[in-house]
């Protein structure tokens, strides 16, 4: 059970990496790329909780374990263990660290080194640590492998000839050898079958209760964050855009990317046929180069346009997707008249202007528009005729820009913060609290 | 729910073993399937369980040490069976023609034209150095030249000519463009099809330029190209985020629709199941061991596996109790090492005697369709005959004995030769 003392605290935690960043990069001018893998989350840890995070692959979440634990290094940002701050904790201090936080990975098999027993990689971390020796120490080896549900009789083998999820067990023993007090475990039962993944979870659950363990729980699979844990945080393109008791979270999510992320889930009953859901269209944007403000606004479907639009939301989110595509130069411009229409450098002569404009906006826009609206969409797309890609995007910046690509919504403080405008923005509709 | 209850693929009895230098693996045994035009076939399982060597079986990809030992699979197609009922009469009855009775040839034939498949990786369907467009606008032309030519045998060997021809251009310039505009527009089409969106750029886009979900749409419409009869879906999801997965899920329904194309959907994912298809049947260790309208097995299984198999996922929409877990170990399915048994016993939390001697498929409740192999179709549980705890052996050691041999693919022969410990459990080694 989870009780009022924080235990973990993550504060602005950042984890960048470089591209583009070797001697030889430098020396031909290469500029280096950051890829902001995680950007400024936040959140704390319970002791006796089991925190989620959720995302879909690239979120960041995986760098948020590794980072926070000390196996990667912070960007920037502050984590608190037991009221210590992690990053700054000297050599006896972090070997302390090291003892009370533990990893359990996804991948059994390559976390385990092939060449040792599995009595060995339990022990392992007791050598490390020097704690215990002689026959205490195969004796609380014995224990362990027991606890997990493995036979202490088979110390004396290889990972090989386990089956996945007992791999996942001996990597869980290894992880308990030292008594940690927290857990990360990341993505602990995705390589593995269902009716294994139920036994690993139950046996987790146990070993929480037993040994009072606070858990983080990285996982893509929203089933098994429903089931597992006491508060979720909803990580989408390296921020928390969510977060809140589970219940909450799934009964009543709040942020448009979390709702669709619950819709997508199919459900295994006969009703799933007839379950009405909307999906998302598009993939998540590079973090290389995320989007301006909210980060989710290139495929949000309560993308918020400006006041006194006459649009119907599906129109509005049509236009958001060409001008996304026009400020991204992402169309190729040569192919859009085919055989009919010369390109040059210069652009479309300008008798073809009109079936130019009319041929891209077939291409593109993936509704129809009200007349006023075509109208604007062609002035934009008349100036690509041109090849004047920054006027095409400013014709449609100047009417069509949201709030949602000028600022970057702010994760609240209460009980069940969400990152989004249509929370956030005060009731008489002005913004405040620029980033 | 389809109209029309034709069927356009009776698999009966269809066995697949490989004989690897460990022994023969019976990867799967016995198996009936009746998939009907217009619908969607489900087969779930674990892996290992043996639903992708039947799938492979059906298209005809089963590789040397595997052999597909007995069986019959008829495909409804009477173009087919005119064409070939002269020289191989007895692979012909009525419009159905035994896949497994015509030569190799012909049936290499069916392949895009009758059959398809698409896979969980997207990206071993592609060569990395032509563009996705050039590479839809290949399928177009191998399909056309191969339905241009009828398929009886005497046709094939002018056609083979041809395609040695064709295939020799294409190993001298690798870069070749688009065979004709006439086929790089129906790429385009093609890729508008399945929902790419600016059809005309992405085609001159290599592979390696599009998304995960991208590239799963261009396999499928690689897989269109031919305007299949039957598409074979094997775990095309599981690689996705759940998103993108569930786009996919949206737009093969959606052919289905409008092309009345016939899907079998291989997954191990009962929601998936749950979302696409018609009709379902549930492996294990190489058998189905229950089949059905989807209410058949999902709200009226008979068979504990099933039961086992739903009771283990976690639910989304509830707060739920704690997980049921299915006990006990996977099944060797090395052929010496198998016995007569129902092979569920050493998990089943039902096993009785009757349950030793190894039970037929049984029509059980429900539709029709409902088939189970289990004796509880037919008789109710009795305690009284139940086996004890510890008849499979290994009692004082339940948890340890729990899992499954971890493979993301079927019984690899490969993986079968490193035993697991719960495989050589039993006996002590
Ligand atoms: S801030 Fe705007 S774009 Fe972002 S989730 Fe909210 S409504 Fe959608
Ligand atoms: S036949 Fe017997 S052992 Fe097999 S599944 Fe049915 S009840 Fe269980």
């Amino acid at each position: 059970m989870s009780t009022d003392e924080r235990l973990v605290r993550v504060d602005g935690l950042r984890k960048y990496f470089w591209e583009n960043d070797s001697i030889l990069d430098r020396l031909f001018g290469e500029e280096p790329v950051a890829v902001r893998a995680v950007d400024g989350v936040s959140f704390d840890v319970y002791e006796g909780e089991t925190l989620g995070l959720v995302g879909e692959s690239g979120c960041g979440k995986s760098t948020t374990g590794e980072t926070l634990l000390a196996l990667q290094e912070p960007t920037e940002g502050r984590v608190e263990f037991d009221g210590d701050d992690v990053y700054a904790l000297g050599r006896d201090g972090l070997t302390a660290f090291r003892r009370d936080a533990q990893v359990v990975f996804q991948d059994p098999f390559s976390s385990l080194d092939p060449r040792m027993t599995i009595g060995e990689i339990v022990c392992q971390p007791l050598d490390v640590h020097d704690v215990a020796t002689g026959t205490e120490r195969t004796e609380r080896v014995r224990t362990l492998l027991e606890r997990v549900g493995l036979s202490a009789d088979h110390l004396d083998r290889y990972p090989h000839e386990f089956s996945g999820g007992q791999r996942q067990r001996i990597g869980i023993a290894r992880a308990l050898a030292l008594e940690p007090e927290f857990l990360v475990l990341d993505e602990p039962t995705s390589a593995l079958d269902v009716s294994v993944q139920a036994q690993v979870l139950n046996l987790l659950e146990d070993l929480q209760s037993e040994f009072d363990l606070t858990y983080l729980l990285i996982s893509h699979d929203l089933s098994v964050i429903r089931h597992s844990c006491d508060r979720v945080a909803v990580m989408y393109l390296g921020e928390i855009v969510e977060i809140g008791p589970v219940r909450d979270i799934f009964e009543s999510p709040k942020h448009p990317y979390t709702r669709a992320l619950l819709e997508s889930v199919p459900r295994a009953t006969t009703a799933e046929r007839e379950r009405d859901r909307e999906t998302l269209s598009g993939d998540v944007p590079s973090p290389r180069d995320p989007p301006s403000g909210c980060r989710f606004r290139t495929r949000c479907p309560a993308v918020i346009p400006p006041d006194d639009l006459d649009l119907e939301q599906a129109q509005y989110r049509a236009i958001m997707d060409l001008r996304e595509r026009i400020e991204r130069r992402d169309v190729s411009l040569e192919s859009v008249g085919g055989d009919r229409i010369a390109f040059d450098d210069g652009g479309v002569p300008e008798r073809d202007v009109p079936a130019f404009v009319d041929a891209l906006a077939d291409r593109l826009l993936e509704r129809e528009l009200p007349p006023t609206h075509r109208d604007i969409v062609e002035e934009a797309l008349a100036a690509l005729a041109g090849v004047d890609w920054d006027e095409a995007a400013e014709v449609l910046r100047q009417r069509y820009e949201s709030v949602c690509e000028r600022r970057n919504p702010d994760l609240g403080e209460e009980r069940h913060p969400v990152a989004c405008h249509l929370y956030g923005l005060a009731a008489d509709g002005s913004e405040n609290g620029d980033r | 729910m389809s109209e029309s209850t034709e069927a356009l693929l009776r698999v009966e009895g269809l066995s697949t073993r490989f004989f690897t230098e460990q022994g023969q693996v019976n990867a799967v045994s016995d198996l009936d399937l009746r998939i009907d035009r217009g619908d969607v076939y489900g087969i779930v399982g674990e892996s290992g369980s043996g639903k992708s060597v039947t799938a492979r079986s059906i298209m005809d990809l089963i590789e040397s040490p595997g052999e597909i030992t007995s069986g019959e699979i008829w495909y409804r197609n009477g173009e087919l069976a005119a064409a070939v009922e002269d020289d191989h009469g007895h692979a012909v009855d009525g419009s159905f023609v035994d896949l497994l009775e015509i030569p190799e040839r012909v049936r290499r034939s069916l392949r895009g034209t009758s059959f398809s498949m698409i896979f969980q990786d997207p990206e071993s369907s592609f060569n990395p150095s032509l563009t996705v467009g050039e590479q839809l606008a290949e399928a177009v032309e191998v399909q056309r030249r191969a339905s241009a030519n009828p398929r009886s045998t005497r046709a094939r060997t002018r056609s083979e000519e041809y395609s040695l021809g064709s295939f020799v251009l294409s190993t001298m310039l690798p870069s070749k463009r688009y065979v004709s505009e006439e086929s790089r527009e129906r790429a385009i089409s093609l890729l508008e099809l399945v929902g790419i969106p600016d059809p005309v750029e992405r085609a001159d886009e290599y592979p390696h330029e599009y998304s995960g979900g991208m590239l799963q749409r261009a396999m499928i419409a690689q897989a269109l190209a031919g305007e299949p009869d039957l598409l074979i879906a094997d775990e095309p999801t599981t690689a996705l985020d759940v998103t993108i997965q569930a786009q996919i899920l949206d737009l093969l329904d959606e052919l289905k629709r409008e092309t009345g194309m016939t899907i079998l959907l291989i997954t191990h994912n009962l929601g998936v199941i749950a979302r696409m298809c018609d009709r379902v049947g549930v492996m294990y260790a190489g058998e189905i061991v229950e089949r059905g309208t989807l209410a058949d097995v999902f709200d009226d299984h008979v068979h504990p596996y099933t039961h086992g198999l739903l009771g283990s996922i976690p639910d989304v929409e509830r707060a739920g109790g704690r997980l049921e877990p299915i006990p006990g170990n996977v099944p060797s399915l090395l052929d010496r090492e198998m016995g007569d048994r129902c092979r569920f016993a050493d998990r089943c939390p039902k096993a009785m005697e009757d349950c030793l001697s190894h039970p037929p498929e049984v029509d059980a409740e429900g539709s029709d369709h409902h088939a189970v192999r289990c004796v509880l179709a037919e008789r109710s549980y009795d305690e009284s005959r139940a086996l004890p705890d510890d008849y499979f052996g290994e009692p004082d050691r339940p948890a340890e004995a729990v899992d499954e041999p971890q493979s993301d693919d079927e019984p690899l022969p490969a993986e079968r030769t490193q035993p697991t410990l719960e495989d050589a459990g039993g006996d002590g080694s």
